[in-house]
């Protein structure tokens, strides 16, 4: 095996002493001279037009500077369909809808100002139920559509119909899996100042620096050349900053305006209530396997929820599809898929990006497959695992597969023989369930680039500096990024620089999404070392007098092989490329895009470059008279590739699990009637360090031959599989199946209570 | 938040002279972690804030000569949780005082601001009207006292009065036949609000099982906390038994009259009642 001086080594985060003693500027503690305080005017209605909208008090209150409506600036629209445009003109699509917005001197008067804005509405019928919705009769959300259905999709392999008449067994379900929000730390932000000469500077805690230069300038008309996007430390991302959401262009609309620059940051009901959370899905599944232990056929159709708009949220189908039909082998498979226009809070992406839903459907129904053909859950598993370097009939070409490794493992830590010989104590009933995942873990192209660039220097003090398209969320991707360029270059990560959140400086990249930026970033990295590696080994044969393949990079210095003290160091290096004539920098980019595909029409095609994979034994106790579940043990097993730096893989996977539980068990954004009933943090619940359980991380190394150095992604994959693994530990220690999330005490004793009066 | 006029008196008569001035719109404030996040999201809107935190001598925790405990209104949760007066006493208190909110939150928190704050779901409620605590008030007309069970008036009400403050609650000598306890049913371990809650409080006979006295309080079932008076009734005067039991479950939850919101639905709360009131009698039944 290769040794390597840093990679694998578990370096700690930078900024977390910062961070944990509050040292760290976030967007919300920035403040710039002259700066005003943004507030958006919602609608309180889910489905109403606007008949006229009086701003005339709002505008003579003092500390006022500017109030706008969609009138003070062409409609343009924005957004994955294009479907709408920041602040609403003709008609509000759902409680939350932005229809004016004001800046003044601070918060208070801006909300007060909020409240002198009169504007009268004529209430729509609305259409909450995505079935309704799809009616003929249905209310159009959006009258220039014919219907309410924005999408439909179909995905095909083999012969599903002909494959469930085969099938020895099959099971079917419905499942209703609800909203949940990525509840970042930090709530949204944007502070947008003009300077002099109209160039504009936005603070954000994007994801997608590149994207949302683009998008600003398409929602303003202005050039995007003109347009500077800076990253604030950003508090947390999950999914949230995938999009471009309405108060960005409201927020440098009113610093155009205002002539001044202007702060817009969200308060935590406002979170609630307008940041995009995950799709809520109805889903119709059938799954069938042969007696012998082959899986044989999945046929899943599934209703989405856009919401109000459409956001990219709405292509978790793609996600949804590639988990039925890839997970396991399979040979015939459909799924179709309807998205649909509500007067619904919007959905958009929230880590595991519709692989959370997929693979609760797909891996509680595996456990009852197994079930109805009388064979152990794991081995009806292992029995139709993928192998490495096998395509999918999907036209996904797996390299690198850990899956049965990390299947064994899981439920080797958990102890799955004790599911065997379950003791009853009291009104507690315990259970152990395992589920797997795959998920993305080389990029996946949904945008036409899936590349990112990265740039490194030395100067003349031997600095050296990366400038990465990458987006630090709190993952560590500045760490990682820097044990590999310190791998190439031979120098101590911490020594080196990293700047990452300037569109100005930094090399383009399409975001901080889909478990990427360790696979894409980190490769782009690594060729740019690798070009100032040559560089620096030029100059340096010249000065040694030593043939390169005869030198090595080591602490700093350029070093003869076998004779350590014939060394010569950077800063010398560099320096002697400048001060002579024809003199040159040391200076490296990199570009990588990664040989992934775009997916078909017809749902196939190689999205990723790799896929990462992994499996969760959860052991749960269920109170059988209250209803409620606790886990206690999580084991979560992932093969990556390689671990740049195993802690950080781990604080993925325990940070995946703990996020997976609050799915399973606790976090549910309570819409009715298009109103979010409860936009606190004490009723939407996370786990609290209380509630969450012992998690074992188990890393699973395949060394995949096209990551750098042999990663993959594991961004996401710890949230995949916990709710169904949840669900099946819940059915191995009490029988009964509850297929909506999550699965609260209530919906358990409801169940508990069916099966009792079922058995009488 | 919208602006507004704010005293610190230093006496209990200049707080009580300066609340007495307004007729509505005027707010006490102890530790704020109800007060302040209800400004914030714009559900009161006080003319007037009042803070007690500077009025000596509110906070403290002091036996009375006849055997009975004192605690301040003022006197954080935290302080509860600690103090030995009120753990060597009536143990659910302080376990309960120590598993409210978050460490930060019970470190501002105040006996005086969750009782009079009277959300339905307020954790010390029950087990203090199981235990006959009493109401401190002070106001313009001076000192009254009231059965704390006799204290709230509905989601947000009590009976204080223009211009009263609450000023202590006095908790009768621990009787050394009784047992107590409290259970808190909530979705997380930490802070969280209670979907329900339940206190029950039992006097045995001595050296027997027979029970001679309970209460019974149930929390977050009804406008206010209340005492399951039926159900009392039926294990009055006959030893504790699984039958029993079972039946005070029964007649607990049919006093609830719970309804449903974020945290449960009513028919959850109801189920819950009965089997959380189970839960404690047997509890101080084991324990006895
Ligand atoms: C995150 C969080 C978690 C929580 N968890 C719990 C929990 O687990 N259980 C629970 O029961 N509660 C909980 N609460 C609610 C709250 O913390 C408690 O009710 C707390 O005890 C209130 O005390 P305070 O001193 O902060 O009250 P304040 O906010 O200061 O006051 C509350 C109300 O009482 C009035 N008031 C205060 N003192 C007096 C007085 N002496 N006389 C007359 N009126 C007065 C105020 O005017 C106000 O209307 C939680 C709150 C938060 C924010």
């Amino acid at each position: 095996m290769t040794q390597f001086s840093y990679i694998g080594k578990r370096i700690p985060k930078p900024d977390a002493w910062a961070k944990a003693t509050g040292q760290v500027v976030y967007g919300h503690d920035l403040k710039v001279p002259r700066m005003l305080y943004g507030k958006i005017l919602r609608s309180p209605l889910p489905h109403a037009r606007i008949l006229h909208i009086d701003t005339s008090r709002a505008e003579r209150l003092p500390g006022v500077k500017a109030v706008i409506t969609a009138k003070d600036f062409p409609p343009r629209r924005f957004g994955f369909a294009k479907d709408r445009t920041p602040l609403k003109g003709d008609k509000v699509r759902r409680v939350g809808d932005e229809v004016a917005a004001v800046a003044a001197v601070d918060e208070d008067t801006a909300e007060e100002a909020l409240e002198l804005i009169h504007v009268e509405y004529e209430p729509l019928p609305p259409v909450f139920d995505p079935e309704e919705a799809l009616k003929p009769d249905a209310p159009l959300i959006h009258e220039e559509r014919e219907s309410n259905l924005f999408r439909h999709q179909e995905y095909v392999h083999g012969d599903p119909d002909r494959g469930l008449d085969e099938a020895d067994v099959v099971v079917e379900d419905y499942y209703e899996l609800g909203y949940m929000q990525p509840t970042p730390l930090e709530t949204c932000f944007c502070l947008a100042a003009f300077d002099p000469s109209g160039r504009l500077t936005v603070w954000s805690t994007t994801q997608i620096p590149f994207l949302l230069q683009r998008d600003l300038a398409e929602a303003l008309g202005i050039p995007g050349s003109h347009i500077r996007i800076i990253q604030t430390a950003i508090g947390g991302g999950f999914g949230r900053g995938l999009d471009m959401y309405s108060f960005e262009p409201i927020c440098v609309w009113l610093a155009k305006k205002a002539g001044q620059p202007v702060r817009l940051a969200f308060t935590r009901q406002e979170e609630f209530i307008a940041a995009e959370c995950r799709q809520p899905m109805r889903i119709w599944a059938r799954s069938g396997a042969m007696k012998d232990g082959r899986l044989w056929v999945r046929d899943v159709k599934i209703l989405l929820d856009n919401g109000a708009y459409v956001s990219w949220g709405t292509v978790t189908t793609l996600v949804f599809m590639e988990t039925v039909g890839s997970l396991y082998r399979v040979p015939h498979a459909r799924v179709i898929s309807d998205s649909v226009y509500t007067n619904n809070p919007i959905t958009g992406a929230v880590r595991g990006f519709g692989n959370p839903q997929s693979t609760f459907v797909v891996e509680t129904q595996m456990d009852r497959l197994a079930e109805a053909i009388g064979m152990d859950p794991l081995e009806f598993r292992l029995r139709n695992v993928n192998r490495p370097f096998e395509e999918t009939p999907q036209g996904i070409k797996i390299t690198s597969c850990g899956l049965k490794e990390c299947l064994e493992e899981a439920a080797r830590r958990i102890g799955w023989e004790r599911r065997k010989k379950k003791e009853a104590s009291g009104t507690k009933r315990r259970g152990i369930g395992i589920a797997a995942t795959m998920n993305v873990g080389g990029g996946a192209r949904i945008y036409r680039s899936d590349g990112c660039g990265a740039i490194v220097k030395v100067d003349d003090f031997g600095q050296i500096t990366v400038m990465t398209g990458a987006t630090e969320i709190g993952q560590g991707s500045d760490v990682i990024v820097a044990q590999i360029v310190a791998e190439v270059l031979g120098v101590q990560p911490d020594k080196i620089v990293i700047v990452n959140n300037d569109t100005a400086l930094t090399p383009w990249d399409v975001g901080v999404h889909a478990s990427r930026t360790t696979f894409i970033a980190g490769k782009s990295a690594l060729f740019a070392a690798q070009e100032v590696k040559r560089q620096i080994l030029e100059t340096a044969e010249e000065l040694l007098e030593v043939s390169a393949a005869d030198l090595e990079l080591r602490d700093g210095y350029v070093v003869v092989r076998g004779s350590p003290d014939r060394r010569v160091p950077f800063d010398k290096v560099v320096r002697a490329r400048h001060f002579r004539e024809g003199g040159q920098v040391i200076v490296g980019h990199g570009w990588y895009d990664p040989p992934n595909e775009m997916v078909g029409a017809d749902g196939k095609g190689n999205i990723s470059a790799a896929y990462g994979f992994g499996a969760q034994a959860i052991e749960v106790e269920v109170d059988i008279e209250t209803g409620k579940v606790k886990p206690l043990w999580v084991v979560s097993a992932h093969d990556v590739g390689r671990a740049i730096n195993p802690m950080y893989v781990e604080g993925q996977i325990e940070g995946g699990v703990v996020m997976g539980l609050g799915y399973a068990l606790l976090e549910e954004l309570q819409v009715r009637e298009g109103r979010v009933r409860n936009p606190t943090l004490l009723d939407y619940r996370l786990l609290t360090a209380l509630d969450a359980p012992k998690i074992e991380s188990v890393i699973v190394e395949t060394d995949d031959p096209e990551g750098p150095f042999g990663a993959k992604g594991v961004g996401e994959m710890g949230t995949n599989p916990t709710a169904a693994a949840v669900a099946n530990a819940i059915y191995d220690a009490i029988g009964v199946r509850i297929t909506s999330l999550p699965i609260t005490p209530e919906k358990v004793l409801r169940a508990l209570k069916e099966q009792r009066s079922g058995e009488q | 938040m919208k602006p507004f006029e704010y005293y610190a008196p230093e006496t209990l008569e200049a707080a009580v002279e300066i609340m007495a001035r307004y007729e509505e719109g005027v707010y006490p404030v102890a530790g704020g972690t109800d007060l302040i996040p209800k400004m914030r999201y714009g559900q009161i809107q006080p003319k007037v804030v009042v803070n007690l935190k500077r009025i000596p001598g509110l906070a403290e925790i002091v036996p009375q000569d006849d055997g009975s405990l004192k605690i301040g209104a003022l006197a954080t949760l935290t302080q509860v949780a600690s103090s030995p007066k009120v753990r060597e006493r009536y143990l659910m208190v302080a376990q309960i005082a120590g598993k409210m909110a978050s460490v930060p939150v019970r470190n501002l928190a105040t006996v005086g601001g969750n009782l009079c704050n009277a959300a339905p779901s307020a954790d010390l409620a029950p087990p203090l009207i199981a235990l006959d605590a009493e109401a401190v008030i002070f106001g313009p007309q001076g000192e009254r006292r009231v059965p704390l069970e006799a204290f709230f008036t509905g989601p947000g009400q009590t009976v204080l009065g223009r211009g009263e403050l609450l000023t202590a609650v006095v908790v009768p000598p621990p009787d050394p036949q009784a047992r107590g306890t409290y259970i808190k049913h909530a979705h997380r371990e930490a802070l969280d609000i209670a979907i329900v809650g339940v206190a029950a409080w039992v006097r045995f006979e001595e050296g027997g099982s027979v029970c001679e006295d309970a209460h019974i309080v149930l929390g977050a079932v009804a406008p206010t906390p209340i005492r399951a008076r039926e159900a009392e009734a039926a294990i009055r005067g006959a030893p504790l038994t699984e039958e029993r039991i079972a039946e005070a479950g029964r007649l607990a939850a049919e006093a609830a009259r719970p309804i449903d919101d974020v945290r449960g639905s009513a028919w959850y709360r109801r189920e819950m009642v009965a089997v959380l009131t189970r839960r404690a009698l047997f509890s101080v039944t084991i324990s006895q």
